[in-house]
């Protein structure tokens, strides 16, 4: 699969100015220049790109038409369809999501005086298969003898355009080391000096070097650890099980949830005196036609069912384009390379091999040059299959830092182009921004709790935690963070929670919000997994121009 | 290799379809009409959900892929593996000590290995499955981890083991006990704990939270980055 | 001078004194023992029978390793391969034999090792009592610091290192490599009838009393003859002649307690290099308060 041969003369150029661009900066934009660009090269800015929700506590807000279209569809069970005094599994806190937040939960929570029994947790994939697993660069957490939580603080608020919850923020920052320690406790690698020092790294936004590491596979790491400990504590588990509906009881707080075998295709009753949502973001809506970073069942369920009992969800209009998604070969369109690649170097370049944009521009900012590059100046290059992009210059890595660095610090990024006959030493490859996270969610507090009685949250289902915008590293962060305090403190809310009667009153309260909004569709939702049946695995036509 | 083709037949579980030459395992088989609920994770080659067998026509040799690093090739017979029957051993990390003995203890059927290199073989990753194999056999917790940190349970080499061994089973033990026994503690992580459990910098936190947008905003302008 | 050096399973858990007291005289002797960079286990748990291909892979990639090795530069036109442990010396040397005589053998561990790097049969598999001798044991002698004086020792060789003949380092019948070293260290030699007896082998998992037995006889038969220590090169031969005298002083009411060490132990004392390099309180019956009453420590 390498390279055909109008991509090769390209990249001769590219290799022809190389030596000319080493140790060169493209300047970073003016505050004016990145507003320009982001107006009107960035895809959340994008007219047309968004509409006001039209039922519900957010009704008004912004946000992608894909997201808005799975909040304005019908439930996709009717209260007819379930028997709920039929309780196939009765616990005390169900967890749903098998990624680092819902991990982290089920451990907790049997850790907080709930019997190992008495937790289940409930995963449509494999336990383990999320975003989490899939995370490359790192994880934040100011550790380092010159930073403190307080300036962790700062970049976070900065980050995320000072809209996040300061009071989530606070958690995030100072339970961060304790993460880390966590962690090693539980035996997770971290990249590490001989000294025992932990290797940290900078990341686009943070004013000191905070990023851990595990290699390039360090959500991997992480999961499997502690993937292996719930194995160990044999803790209750249904994979290949989604929850497609809530339930609550006659209180209005959330009771369970009703359960769907994937693959038997039959519905289980889960009664539960608390239960956590740990179900990951929406990548896999390939918002406004982007490919995206994010694994098979990242469609977007726990805001759905969220908003189906009432809870209120915040910044859901900003989506986090990730700068450099590999645009070439088409197997591999949209995946992730990774930022550490441009923290060590190697720089974005047009067809001309001529530079373009600071390499570490805020990500938003990133993403809207390569779009600009690529779309506005004709100065991208056109795949086989009608991808565009831009190229980044990965053999500058090995000629700044010395041979071998690329094979020792980016194994995965190396292995990944190998498979395709892509040698990332020596060429350089092509990338375009894709569809990497979800900013918002579902609100929660301190306490991981949402806005309806009952419901926990955490990890990227959530809202709050990243304001606007996340950096990078705070996303492992948050899962582990807000992953405990959920397993935590519903373990504390079932301890003194008596259920009332089960019911799906919610949902027909949801179907007369439809109604009175005048919202007709066939659509239901949760999607539970997408749909690429036939000419759809074809690569996503990017609708921005 | 004969010229480019733009279609190629692969045989899914033995039923023979033409698709488009470029794709992957995993999205041939959408492009045929399979929707995934097993055998689909990350798509990444990240996560090991879609381990996959292949014979070529005409080749005796038995490859392993994952379906979605591997693109399809004329004649391609495909049996996907959404499951390895494997077993885990549970234990208590906080009660197991990193002795030469412990993997053994565990997993004593490692001791079965006849160095056949076959797992090395069907690894999608290239890992040096036999190496850390034997180097779990004489007890060096440290060579497994690093030579079976890319490891992606996948379950290929379980599968094809002729001695029944789950290697990344093995792995994953030595690798926690090499985190939690072997690496150094990290003298900067236990200071700023021992720093926030004192309550360091709670004030500070807090005036942070009580500023205003614009505050803040010149507190955040005005920090001094150092990387 | 660099070698590549096959430690094997046993010289990494249970028989660390062997490989850290060996290791250390073999510097103090300007010998480098390079450890391969990748090894497995060398196939002694298999059987070598006679027909069969399959058993044969673990040694030979061990050898291939050698190979290997001088192909990456670490070692320059040096094939010779040094081993401590007396079943994988015999196994390693045994199928490296087998396989350069037998061609069709050699092509059938291809085929099945196919995508691998093929065996050239470049590699000479060595003890490194064999490499001792061949450097001269006046030069062994000159580089002793503190001579063991006063000490006997009776040298037990078992059956690997001996048999089959024409794979062993010495004459199976009356073998005097170990004799030589132990007087070039200073030591008086003790001979006794039983120095290469079988020590039991595996039988030490399922059947004790056999080695004990065994134990038995070898011991009290150096113990008669004047010994007061014995020196071997094999973990094995150790565990059954050190852990086993537990079971022999239970079963055989007499019986004396002998102090069982590696040679590589008390030469790394003849040359002074210390107690630590020497491992000495990891030996089963503790020779410390025996030195000790001869001033070696």
């Amino acid at each position: 699969m390498a390279y055909p041969d109008y991509m090769r003369r390209s990249i001769e150029v590219v290799e022809e100015t190389r030596d000319s661009r080493i140790g060169k900066e493209f300047p970073r934009m003016t505050p004016e220049e990145r507003e320009e660009v982001l107006r009107e090269y960035h895809p959340d800015y994008r007219e047309g790109a968004k509409r006001r929700l039209r039922i519900g506590p957010n009704k008004g807000d912004l946000m992608p038409h894909e997201v808005a279209d799975l909040l304005e569809a019908h439930p996709l069970v009717t209260p007819e369809e379930i028997d709920l005094s039929d309780i196939y599994y009765d616990v005390d806190v169900l967890v749903i999501g098998g990624g680092g937040a819902g991990l982290s939960a089920a451990l907790l929570a049997t850790e907080s005086g709930v019997e190992r029994d008495r937790v289940l947790l409930v995963t449509k994939l494999r336990l383990g298969d999320s975003n989490s697993k899939m995370s490359q660069g790192g994880i934040q957490a100011a550790d380092g003898p010159d930073d403190s939580p307080v300036l962790h603080f700062l970049d976070v608020m900065g980050g995320g355009h000072f809209a996040n919850d300061p009071d989530l923020v606070e958690v995030l920052v100072k339970e961060a080391p304790d993460v880390i320690r966590w962690h090693e406790e539980l035996g997770v690698i971290y990249d590490k000096n001989p000294d025992g020092s932990m290797v940290l790294a900078s990341g686009g936004g943070t004013c000191r070097r905070r990023m851990h590491s595990c290699k390039d596979y360090t959500g991997l790491e992480i999961t499997r650890v502690l993937m292996d400990e719930f194995r160990n504590r044999e803790i209750p588990l249904a994979e290949f099980t989604s929850a497609v509906e809530l339930i609550t009881d006659d209180r209005g707080a959330v009771a369970g949830a009703v359960l769907y075998n994937m693959e038997t295709e039959e519905y289980y009753v889960a009664r539960a005196k608390a239960t956590i949502l740990a179900t990951g973001g929406y990548g896999r809506l390939h918002i406004q036609g982007f490919e995206t970073t994010n694994h098979y069942g990242a469609t977007g369920d726990g805001i759905v069912l969220a908003y189906h009992v009432g809870a209120r969800l915040r910044d859901l209009d900003a989506t986090q384009y990730h700068p450099t998604g590999a645009a070439y070969p088409e197997q591999i369109v949209g995946q992730l390379c990774t930022e550490k690649l441009r923290t060590h170097g190697a720089q974005p370049v047009n067809r001309d091999g001529e530079l373009f944009v600071h390499p570490l521009e805020p990500r938003d900012v990133e993403a809207a040059a390569i779009i600009r590059e690529c779309y506005g100046r004709g100065k991208g290059i056109v795949t086989p299959t009608g991808m565009r992009g831009v190229w980044l210059d990965t053999p500058l890595i090995d000629i700044i830092h010395g041979e071998g660095t690329i094979e020792r610090r980016f194994a995965a990024m190396l292995r990944q182009y190998n498979r395709f006959g892509i040698d990332i030493r020596k060429e350089p490859i092509l990338v375009f921004p894709t569809l990497h996270y979800q900013n918002g969610g579902v609100a929660i507090n301190v306490r991981a709790e949402t806005s309806v009685p009952g419901l926990f949250a955490a990890g990227e289902v959530s809202g709050g935690v990243h304001g606007k915008n996340r950096l990078m590293g705070n996303s492992q962060l948050e899962l582990y963070v807000f992953g405990r305090r959920a397993g935590r403190y519903a373990a504390e809310y079932a301890r003194k929670t008596r259920l009332g009667r089960l019911t799906l009153d919610h949902v027909l309260r949801y179907e007369r919000w439809l109604k009175e909004a005048g919202i007709e569709t066939n659509r239901r939702a949760p999607i539970l997994l997408p749909e690429y049946r036939g000419e759809r695995v074809l690569t996503h036509r990017i609708r921005l121009f | 290799m004969g010229e480019e083709r733009s279609t190629v037949t692969i045989y899914v579980m033995g039923k023979a379809y033409e698709v488009p030459a470029s794709l992957t395992i995993m999205k041939a088989m959408e492009y045929i009409g399979y929707r995934f609920v097993r055998g689909a994770g990350c798509r990444a080659g990240f996560c090991g959900a879609c381990a996959t067998l292949y014979r070529k026509k005409g080749s005796y040799k038995l490859e392993a892929a994952l379906a979605c690093q591997k693109v399809v090739e004329d004649g391609m017979y495909i049996a996907t593996i959404p499951f390895a029957p494997a077993e885990k051993r549970t234990y208590d990390i906080n009660k197991l000590r990193p002795t030469p003995n412990v993997l053994l203890e565990y997993y004593p059927e490692i001791a079965r290995c006849l160095s056949c290199n076959t797992c090395t073989k069907a690894c999608p990753q290239d890992l040096q499955v036999m190496d850390y194999v034997q180097a779990a056999i004489r007890g060096d917790i440290e060579e497994v981890a690093r030579l079976s940190f890319d490891c992606l349970s996948c379950g290929l080499c379980a599968m094809r083991c002729p001695a029944e061994i789950v290697p990344y089973n093995v792995a994953q033990l030595a690798r926690r006990l090499y985190a939690k026994y072997l690496a150094k503690t990290s003298e900067h992580l236990m200071r700023r704990l021992k720093e926030i459990e004192e309550g360091k910098f709670d004030e500070e936190l807090k005036r942070l939270k009580g500023l205003s947008r614009e505050e803040l905003k010149e507190l955040y302008d005005k920090r001094e980055i150092r990387v | 001078m660099r070698f590549a050096y096959y430690p094997g399973c046993t010289l990494k858990t249970t028989a660390r004194n062997y490989e850290d007291s060996a290791l250390a005289s073999a510097r103090a002797l300007g010998m480098e023992l390079l450890e391969l960079p990748r090894w497995n286990c060398c196939g002694t748990v298999h059987a070598l029978a006679k027909d069969d291909v399959m058993h044969y892979l673990a040694p030979i990639r061990v050898l291939v390793r050698v190979e290997d090795m001088n192909r990456e530069g670490i070692l320059e036109g040096n094939y010779r391969l040094v081993t401590l442990c007396a079943m994988c010396y015999n196994t390693l040397k045994r199928a490296n034999g087998v396989v350069k005589e037998d061609p069709d053998r050699m092509r059938k561990l291809h085929d099945i090792m196919e995508r691998e790097q093929p065996y050239e049969g470049k590699v000479e598999v060595l003890h490194l009592l064999e490499l001792l001798r061949e450097m001269g044991f006046e030069k062994v002698a000159e580089r002793v610091e503190r001579p063991l004086t006063g000490l006997r020792v009776a040298p037990y060789y078992g059956c690997l290192l001996l048999r089959p003949r024409g794979f062993g380092i010495d004459n199976p019948d009356s073998p005097r490599v170990m004799e030589d070293l132990i007087r070039a260290l200073g030591g008086e030699v003790v001979e006794f009838p039983y120095r290469a007896r079988c020590c039991g082998s595996y039988h030490t998992v399922e059947r004790k009393d056999i080695v004990a037995e065994a134990a038995y006889k070898i011991l009290s038969q150096a113990r008669e003859m004047g010994a007061e220590i014995v020196a071997l090169a094999c973990p094995l031969c150790s565990f059954n002649l050190s852990e086993r005298q537990d079971e022999v002083e239970r079963e055989f009411p007499g019986f004396r307690k002998i102090p069982v060490v590696y040679f590589t132990q008390l030469m790394a004392l003849a040359f002074g290099l210390g107690e630590d390099v020497c491992g000495l309180d990891q030996n089963h019956v503790d020779p410390r308060p025996l030195l000790r009453s001869k001033s070696l420590i």
